[in-house]
């Protein structure tokens, strides 16, 4: 039952490789002197990257049922979602200037 | 009673539907826990972000040296953690324990390798004033509160995590835990480290000093 199938150490390290150089990426691109929101979308995107990585390989989500993956990861991005409604009032609190 | 019956879980001598995720109870319950822990700290980094577009003169106060370096080498100790991990679940899974065991160990090591560097950049932070709600720039003091809450609930989960693996660690030694044991703990391990590639870029190198 779960999870047979293993890719073996050796593709375990090159995703190690992998994950390590995207948090390289990371830090050279947060001083490249990108404005700050799309800083925010680059390091973003590489998070979830490096997350989606680990979720699949680390994590055998990849060699398990599919229902585990959609059920679990697709009902945590729904919520996360769903707290995104907090940026109007965030940027509404920009204009009154300090607390 | 059918082949096909036979091959169905039992329990106290009831046959039992088979599970439609495929994966034992304790498996399932720690991908539970995975899914609200990731909402948990999904929030709290929400609740960082509201604060940190809400807040026009928020600070900046790492630079990339020793700040970032140190995070950078945390990084680095976490992601081989979750490698040291992997192999102690696959000799787990081969039945090799006193390999396991070793692996347990280098991954016990590197988690607290991992939160002495956390403390230290703690204290480091203390000596030039910051604080929970000190500022020592002047600015908001929110910086301080956010940084500390989130790194702070995060290294609890790792110091929460070493002392899971101790234990796994022993048990298993002593076969009182088997290599499933390993599995859920490995899973709760490699969650840590990808909350971690999440807090580094968002708490740190979007505070970078530039």
């Amino acid at each position: 039952m779960g999870a047979t199938h293993s890719p073996g150490m050796k593709f375990y390290v090159g995703v190690w490789i992998g994950l390590l150089c995207i948090a390289g990426v990371e830090v050279f691109v947060s001083f490249l002197g990108f404005p700050p929101h799309e800083l925010l979308a680059i390091l973003l995107i590489l998070a979830f990257i490096e997350a989606g990585i680990g979720l699949l390989y680390f994590m055998h989500l990849k060699y398990e049922r599919p229902i585990l993956l959609w059920s679990f990861v697709l009902s945590v991005i729904f919520v996360l979602l769903m707290m995104n409604q907090i940026w109007p009032d965030a940027y509404r609190m920009v204009s009154l200037g300090r607390w | 009673m059918s082949e096909s019956a036979a091959a169905l879980p039992h329990m106290d001598g009831a046959t039992m539907e088979p599970s439609p995720y495929g994966v034992k109870t304790k498996k399932l319950t720690i991908w539970l826990f995975i899914a609200s822990d990731a909402v948990t700290f999904g929030a709290i980094l929400f609740g960082y972000s509201y604060l940190r577009v809400g807040t026009p003169d928020w600070p900046h106060p790492f630079r990339f040296s020793p700040s970032i370096l140190n995070g950078m080498v945390m990084t680095a100790v976490l992601l081989t953690s979750s490698l040291t991990m992997l192999s102690a679940v696959e000799a787990a899974k081969a039945g090799r324990k006193a390999s396991c065991l070793k692996w347990l160990g280098a991954t016990i090591f590197l988690g607290i390798a991992f939160a002495t560097l956390h403390l230290r950049e703690w204290f480091h932070m203390f000596d030039e004033g910051w604080g929970l709600a000190r500022n020592p720039t002047g600015g908001p003091v929110m910086f301080g509160a956010t940084f500390f809450s989130i790194t702070g609930l995060h290294l609890m989960h790792v110091i929460s995590g070493v002392i899971a693996l101790i234990v796994i660690a022993i048990g298993y030694k002593t076969s009182w835990l088997d290599q499933d044991h390993v599995e859920t703990t490995g899973l709760y391990w490699h969650f840590v480290d990808l909350v971690w590639m999440f807090v580094f870029p968002l708490v740190y190198l979007m505070n970078a000093a530039r």
